[in-house]
């Protein structure tokens, strides 16, 4: 409940407070945010699953993010940046799908 | 997802302690996965997967009666409701551990950021979330389209101007070319002229003025400038003749008759003068009993007209 509290806050002050997005920032963060989408759904599930461990959560969602905006400026830095990034949000939205499909299977049982 | 699991989690919610202390769950008989707590997964949760039905009888090691008891009631949806009964369990009762407190910041984390691209992707343009490439190419692609543009817009508006000059000396043309055939058709005498001039009115009471008398007189006016010529209601232009006398007097074999009335289109102070000097048109006319009276005035209509004559062979050498 904490947790989904939490989600509403930081959607909220997101909203309300529109910070200017450094420009360095601002190409990674739309991959910052697909990866730790994969995160937090990797989190649902392991919930679901009953194997959640906050450690890991916490360290899956950094390295996720960290990994993706790494990735993303290699390819910036390679002339390939589009490319990349297209390949990691692949990457991550078919990681979100099976794991939505396992917390859909645990949800409503189909 | 969490209103699918909303009705029942209130339902449930009476049954569950506020905290998932196991010396509680044999007593409320309707929480059969209730020992499966969401925070603390790390060991006995492994085969509570709802895939397994072992599960509820693994686990009714702690609470088999309260298990066996709840599946019949809760009926097909109490079959394997471990994950459902986790998502129900991390939900309500809020409680505040370590790892919700950790969700937490990081799902706001997660939110913030969320909304941020959100916003910032739909308030401004397209371009806000594009790449350094992408703009760079998008750039090129703008300075292309503008360099075409203004390459058509240039060549439509030499065209303009190519097309003015041109209508303007066709107009220009056109109304020299209709000037010149006004003036030649008042020669010509095939259209009518009106301006200052004067009428000579020659009466023949004895029937003694004869074509010659006539002529004479529209030399005489023509000499002082006349411009346009009717005589009784017959042009007189270039190739007019006149025959006969008296009662039969003919111009261009149009019979007029005694008086004969000139109307003549000139500078009134030129063919006055011109018709009374001595020995002139009127003296001449006044020997033979005729009369003449000449009689200026500010306009005089020239209104009889001539049929073009289109030549049958003389054609204009001019191109």
């Amino acid at each position: 409940m904490i947790a989904v509290l939490g989600l509403i806050v930081g959607v909220v002050a997101g909203l309300l407070v529109r910070p200017e997005i450094p420009a360095v920032v601002e190409p990674y963060l739309p991959i910052a945010v697909v990866a730790a989408l994969d995160a937090v759904f990797g989190g649902l599930r392991a919930m679901l699953d009953g194997i959640f461990v906050d450690k890991v959560f916490v360290v899956s969602f950094l390295s996720n993010v960290v990994v993706a905006a790494l990735i993303v400026f290699l390819g910036d830095k390679l002339g390939v940046g589009a490319q990349l990034s297209t390949g990691v949000v692949v990457v991550l939205g078919i990681r979100i799908f099976s794991n939505a499909a396992a917390i859909r299977r645990h949800v409503f049982r189909a | 997802m969490n209103p699918n699991e909303k009705p029942e989690e209130g339902g449930e919610k009476p049954e569950t302690p506020e905290t998932p202390a196991k010396p509680e769950t044999p007593v409320v008989p309707g929480t059969p996965a209730k020992p499966v707590t969401p925070e603390k997964p790390a060991t006995p949760e492994k085969p509570a997967t709802p895939e397994k039905p072992v599960a509820p009888a693994v686990e009714g090691g702690e609470s088999a009666p309260a298990a066996s008891a709840a599946a019949p009631g809760e009926g097909a949806a109490a079959g394997a409701p471990s994950g459902r009964r986790r998502l129900a369990d991390a939900l309500w009762p809020p409680r505040v551990t370590r790892a919700q407190l950790v969700v937490a910041l990081l799902l706001a984390c997660l939110g913030f950021g969320l909304a941020i691209q959100v916003s910032s992707t739909s308030e401004g343009s397209a371009l806000r979330g594009a790449r350094q490439e992408d703009l760079v190419r998008i750039l090129d692609e703008l300075d292309d389209r503008t360099q075409r543009l203004e390459d058509e817009k240039a060549r439509l508006e030499k065209q303009r101007s190519e097309l003015e000059s041109s209508s303007d000396q066709a107009e220009e043309a056109r109304r020299q070319t209709q000037e010149k055939e006004r003036q030649l058709g008042i020669l010509a005498g095939t259209v009518a002229a009106e301006g200052p001039g004067i009428t000579l009115t020659v009466t023949d009471p004895v029937g003694a003025v004869e074509s010659d008398m006539l002529l004479d007189a529209i030399q005489e006016l023509r000499a002082a400038g006349a411009e346009a010529i009717q005589v009784d209601g017959v042009r007189v232009v270039a190739n007019s003749y006149f025959t006969g006398g008296g009662e039969d007097m003919r111009i261009d074999g149009t019979p007029v008759t005694a008086p004969y009335v000139f109307k003549v289109i000139g500078k009134p102070e030129d063919l006055e003068p011109a018709l009374n000097i001595p020995g002139g048109v009127v003296q001449t006319l006044e020997k033979e009993q005729a009369t003449a009276t000449v009689e200026r005035s500010a306009k005089i209509v020239v209104d009889a007209l001539r049929p073009a004559k289109r030549p049958d062979y003389a054609r204009s050498s001019s191109p």
